[in-house]
């Protein structure tokens, strides 16, 4: 009943509710969804929808619909009109070396990022999984750089890298001689300290969304696993970590496909370099941005997208297959 | 025996988790923010040696005061908020009204409205064609422009969040209320609105941090110096002297800068923890 009404909203007469005939069995469902379409109407429901959906469809479907077409267009800030280019745009970038290094430093970058990340923040939650006062001082003390703004974190670390910077004063300390090491002046280290910057940034909140996930494993599987001799390594590999698989899909995603947009971080340290090191996408489509060409920009936009919804959509359905239902 | 070598492996195995933690805060986020703050209170010349120590001249009202007259901190502070505030609370109140709408049907049309709102959390906004519909909206390069594709972009999130809060609660007290003869807009300011409150303080939370923070879509959509945010403002300021880094200027105004949400996140500590670790990201 309920769901033939909602097929046809614009069919909807609004009967007063003595009309409908109410046979015993079906009453109460019958009565649920009369008072539904009453309550609603046919133009209620959209009245509450339809802001927030112009909105929606104005900045996001809009932009990601013509997103892809202006991938295919010659379009720059030097000629007036846009011409139609096939995949010009992408050889283009394809031929300066632009796109593949972009892709491969991006991908780089995405999974350090998330195995950084995952790593610290599940460390830490197993650490700091029971409600108490020091654990919770802990917490709101790991919390603080998920609000700082990544450029301002980007600026903080980018001080501490240099090459006379404290975290070489400290290393000095522990290490005979002068370690002077510019950790965000070579390619491979430039590139995987802007992963660790990024992860420092979001760990805070990573750690939470475990905690919240080793809080739903039901202690009564655990102590039966200890009753049953098994040992806290394997308590937790055996038993917690596969009932906490919904928190560990959902950073591992998260954290994937946020850092395949990375950018703040980048533009406060490196800047794209050395080089072009850590050049990632959305370095290089500002540069072209910047450059005045929008059709190059689109594409390499495009190339953003598309890598988020073909990392995300598999690893979502691997990710879910694997885990154990409750 | 047994017991008391039981008690005092705890006690130990707790003291070495403890000290592990410290040593680990200590590296992590005690001397990032020691080393942020204490060189902000230097001279160019003391900061440009990186150090962690106290300063040896004290340089603290010139460099706040160079910030807020030269790094265009007050412009900003005030275009950040102008538009945070307004934009998060459009957000939430149109965010929730259409997950309620949401989580309440199975109509297939909105079924597929849904799932578009909730891929844009997903998929990173399409930064170029964005600019071009503000172009042909006349609202390019103005504050309302960026609102409305703040808003636009971020409103997924709240859906998100809060259809999936109002499916797990049955609809009993709403259709009471209905048949108290209650209206569709006072059923949701009176009953919904408050029911969600857990999931939409959340979702103020996640947004407030990402909305004040955000610098691509800023850097791209309000470049202009008076119109920049604080995030594009520490940028144009900082990037000024490319490659001598004014460190302890640099380093006022990353203060200065997150100060607000770090004064925020001070007032509403406790309840943000809690908020994040009842597992509403989750669902």
């Amino acid at each position: 009943m309920n769901i033939q009404t909602d097929n046809r909203p614009g069919t909807d007469v609004e009967p007063p509710p003595q009309a409908t005939p109410a046979s015993p069995q079906s009453w109460s469902s019958d009565l649920g969804a009369t008072l539904r379409r009453l309550s609603w109407g046919p133009w209620g429901r959209i009245g509450f929808v339809v802001p927030g959906l112009i909105l929606i469809i104005l900045f996001f479907v809009l932009p990601f619909t013509f997103g892809s077409i202006f991938a295919f267009v010659d379009w720059t800030s030097y000629r007036e009109e846009l011409r139609w280019a096939g995949f010009d745009n992408f050889r283009l970038i394809g031929e300066l070396g632009v796109l593949s290094h972009a892709v491969k430093v991006t991908a780089i970058f995405a999974f350090a990022v998330m195995v950084i990340q995952n790593f610290v923040s599940l460390s830490l939650a197993v650490a700091l999984q029971k409600s108490s006062k020091i654990n919770s001082v802990f917490r709101t003390l790991f919390f603080i750089p998920v609000l700082m703004s990544p450029l301002a974190a980007g600026y903080i670390w980018s001080a501490i890298l240099r090459p006379e910077g404290p975290l070489n004063q400290l290393i000095s300390i522990v290490v005979p001689g002068e370690f002077d090491y510019a950790w965000l002046g070579h390619e491979t280290s430039a590139l995987l300290s802007v992963a660790a910057i990024e992860s420092w940034k979001w760990s805070g909140l990573v750690t939470l969304v475990y905690i919240a996930g080793l809080n739903g494993v039901p202690t009564s599987v655990l102590e039966a696993a200890k009753i049953d001799g098994a040992s806290a390594w394997q308590r937790f590999w055996r038993v917690k970590f596969p009932l906490m698989a919904p928190a560990f899909t959902f950073n591992v995603v998260v954290s994937l496909v946020g850092s395949l947009s990375a950018f703040d971080v980048i533009m406060s340290t490196t800047n794209g370099g050395p080089g072009n090191a850590t050049s990632v996408l959305n370095v290089a489509l500002y540069q072209q941005y910047s450059q005045g060409f929008f059709g190059t920009s689109s594409a390499i936009s495009l190339v953003v997208t598309l890598l988020v919804l073909c990392t995300a959509v598999p690893l979502v359905a691997w990710l879910r297959r694997r885990e154990v239902s409750m | 025996m047994s017991t008391r070598q039981a008690v005092a492996s705890i006690t130990v195995r707790s003291t070495v988790r403890i000290t592990l933690l410290a040593a680990f805060g200590l590296l992590w986020i005690a001397l990032p923010f020691w080393f942020l703050v204490v060189n902000s209170f230097k001279t160019e010349g003391d900061a440009s040696v990186l150090s962690l120590a106290w300063p040896s001249t004290w340089n603290v009202v010139d460099n706040y005061r160079t910030v807020l007259e030269d790094g265009g901190y007050l412009r900003g502070l005030v275009n950040s908020l102008w538009i945070a505030i307004p934009t998060l609370a459009a957000v939430l109140i149109l965010g929730s009204m259409a997950a309620w709408v949401y989580a309440r049907s199975n109509a297939r049309s909105l079924k597929f409205a849904y799932y578009a709102s909730i891929l844009s959390v997903l998929i990173p906004p399409a930064i170029i064609p964005t600019i071009f519909v503000l172009q042909e909206l006349g609202l390019n390069g103005t504050r309302s422009g960026y609102m409305l594709t703040l808003a636009g972009t971020r409103m997924g999130i709240v859906i998100f969040l809060v259809t999936g809060f109002i499916r797990a609660i049955p609809p009993h007290i709403e259709e009471a209320a209905f048949i108290d003869g209650a209206s569709r807009f006072g059923v949701y300011r009176y009953i919904v609105l408050p029911m969600v409150k857990p999931a939409l303080f959340v979702a103020a939370v996640l947004l407030s941090i990402n909305t004040w923070n955000d610098f691509f879509m800023s850097l791209y959509l309000l470049p202009e110096p008076e119109r920049a945010t604080l995030p594009v403002a520490l940028f144009q300021f900082a990037s000024a002297t490319e490659y001598t880094f004014r460190w302890n200027l640099v380093f006022a105004h990353v203060i200065l800068t997150n100060i607000p949400l770090l004064l925020m996140y001070v007032v509403f500590q406790r309840r943000v923890m809690s908020g994040l670790t009842e597992g509403a990201v989750t669902g």
